[in-house]
């Protein structure tokens, strides 16, 4: 049985909570904290003159040589827990330490504005 | 719209699929497209993308699970829209050598000499690395699409490891494909209108007329291929002047040169008996004659031009290149001139024998023409070519 496909969201949206639990989502990120004990990172990023916060369990792709600062492409279920909210049920998590983020966010943009003039909106899109 | 309608929901058939480019490419189709497309009800294993034939896809995307069987891989691939399997059959040639292949461990460099078997097995383990991928790599896969245990997957002919440390192919990809669907993939294939039978009858437009040109010139000229010139000849003597109409059903308007009528009237009178199409007969529509002879004699005037029919001062017929009396004009004019001693070595120019054809048969041959039966005549072994556009008889 194969998974879901991860779909490329923003951390900010995912931190708004506009996203269902159980979604696969795909996602980045700037690692700032990782605490091998709890299976716990935190991969945090800017935008709009805040910081977005997403909490990824990585219990799924240890063992995982943290660089801290680096950037972090991550992959996996969204799911909600008692102590943390929101979190990343990692599957994937790759160090992408130097992408251009600017142009990342744009190919994201791209994809999502053809499927949106396709019309048939079938791929799970977040509210514009 | 009716006919738009018509076509959404059926597939073209299957004869024209080679027409459309996209069919023998491989698609880079997103994944959830290939999971979707409808499967051809013709030929099983042809998959169709908005009336596109698809056979082979080309993917990159992110390897999610992965099976190893005794042959091959089963990577699930993920690109961001859906999630396929792939099937990556195992090289032979790794599968002998069992045994690891590590490249840190390679043995003390021969002094900086060239070792081959040294590369050859740092080129395996390079191979090696880039066919066996774990969950997380990146893979670029390109093959046929096939159905398993009643699921899409992709049956690699090629499949890689990309190395894609800072998301530059994957971004690169991102922004591709949306750009190749918008541009190719989206937009319905045009087969040509020649090919879509009475269709092209009925539609009107550029394209339908100069396919219908094209169909015109060349049913003139395999007319004229097959039943010589003599045979045209033949139509004009049996049809006697005053009973043009016996050739032609309807009545022609008036047209401003008699002799240009003659010929096209010849003409038309051969589309349509080589048609055998009562359906295509304008039947007493005098605007239908028009445009049957304004037809014929554009079809003229592009063998005319390409030398395949010239017009005779002398009498006002169309005459062939196939024209005995030309063969034969040439073939003197180029047998007298070379006993001249000028030519005898070098063979006469071709500018030279048209000269001498315009003056001896006809001036109205033009060049192109007198390449063509030059051309002939040589096939024919009556002349040779003794340098570049230099002639002599045998």
């Amino acid at each position: 049985m194969l998974p879901a496909p991860g779909v490329f969201h923003f951390p900010w949206e995912i931190s708004s909570g506009a996203i269902q639990e159980g979604t696969t989502v795909r996602t980045f990120g700037r690692l700032r904290h990782y605490q091998p004990a709890d299976s716990r990172a935190t991969l945090s990023s800017h935008y709009a003159a805040t910081q977005h916060q997403v909490v990824v369990h990585t219990g799924f792709v240890e063992p995982f040589h943290p660089i801290l600062e680096a950037q972090y492409v991550v992959l996996g279920e969204l799911e909600i827990t008692e102590g943390d909210g929101l979190m990343v049920r990692a599957r994937v998590l790759n160090c992408v330490d130097g992408v251009d983020l600017a142009i990342l966010q744009s190919a994201i943009n791209e994809q999502r504005r053809y499927f949106r003039d396709r019309g048939g909106n079938d791929i799970q899109q977040p509210p514009p | 719209m009716h006919a738009e309608e018509r076509y959404s929901d059926e597939e073209p058939p299957s004869m024209l699929w080679g027409l459309d480019p996209i069919y023998s490419a491989f698609a880079r189709l997103y994944i959830k497209d290939i999971l979707e497309m409808k499967e051809s009800c013709q030929v099983p294993g042809i998959f169709f993308y908005k009336l596109h034939p698809i056979f082979k896809v080309d993917v990159l995307g992110t390897v999610v699970c992965k099976r190893e069987r005794e042959d091959f891989f089963c990577y699930g691939v993920d690109d961001g829209t859906g999630v396929i399997n792939c099937l990556c059959w195992k090289d032979e040639q790794w599968k002998d050598h069992s045994a690891p292949v590590d490249g840190s461990k390679s043995q003390v460099p021969s002094r900086g000499g060239f070792n081959p078997a040294e590369q050859l097995k740092k080129l395996l383990h390079s191979q090696r690395c880039s066919s066996h991928l774990d969950i997380g790599d990146l893979l670029r896969v390109r093959g046929p699409v096939k159905m398993s245990r009643g699921q899409r997957e992709i049956m690699a002919s090629t499949y890689y490891k990309v190395s894609d440390p800072v998301l530059a192919v994957q971004i690169s990809w991102m922004l591709e494909v949306p750009q190749l669907y918008r541009k190719f993939y989206d937009k319905p294939f045009q087969f040509p209108s020649s090919v879509q039978g009475s269709n092209a009858a009925d539609a009107d437009g550029d394209s339908a007329s100069s396919s219908l040109l094209g169909r015109a010139t060349r049913l003139l000229k395999d007319f004229l291929q097959d039943g010589d010139s003599r045979r045209w000849k033949g139509l004009q003597e049996k049809a006697p002047t005053t009973s043009w109409s016996c050739w032609t059903p309807w009545s022609p308007g008036p047209l401003p040169k008699p002799r240009h009528r003659r010929s096209g009237l010849i003409i038309t009178s051969c589309f349509i008996t080589e048609n055998q199409d009562p359906a295509a007969t304008p039947s007493a529509t005098p605007s239908a004659a028009k445009r049957l002879h304004a037809l014929s004699r554009e079809a003229l005037q592009l063998l005319q031009d390409e030398g395949r029919v010239f017009r005779r001062v002398i009498s006002p017929d169309q005459v062939t290149e196939n024209d005995r009396e030309l063969h034969r004009a040439t073939r003197d004019v180029i047998r007298e001139d070379c006993k001249r001693a000028k030519y005898s070595e070098k063979g006469c120019h071709v500018l030279h024998i048209l000269s001498g054809v315009r003056l001896r048969y006809s001036r109205n041959v033009s060049k192109a023409v007198i390449e063509l039966v030059l051309r002939r005549l040589e096939c024919n072994s009556e002349i040779i070519s003794t340098s570049d556009n230099h002639y002599a008889v045998l």
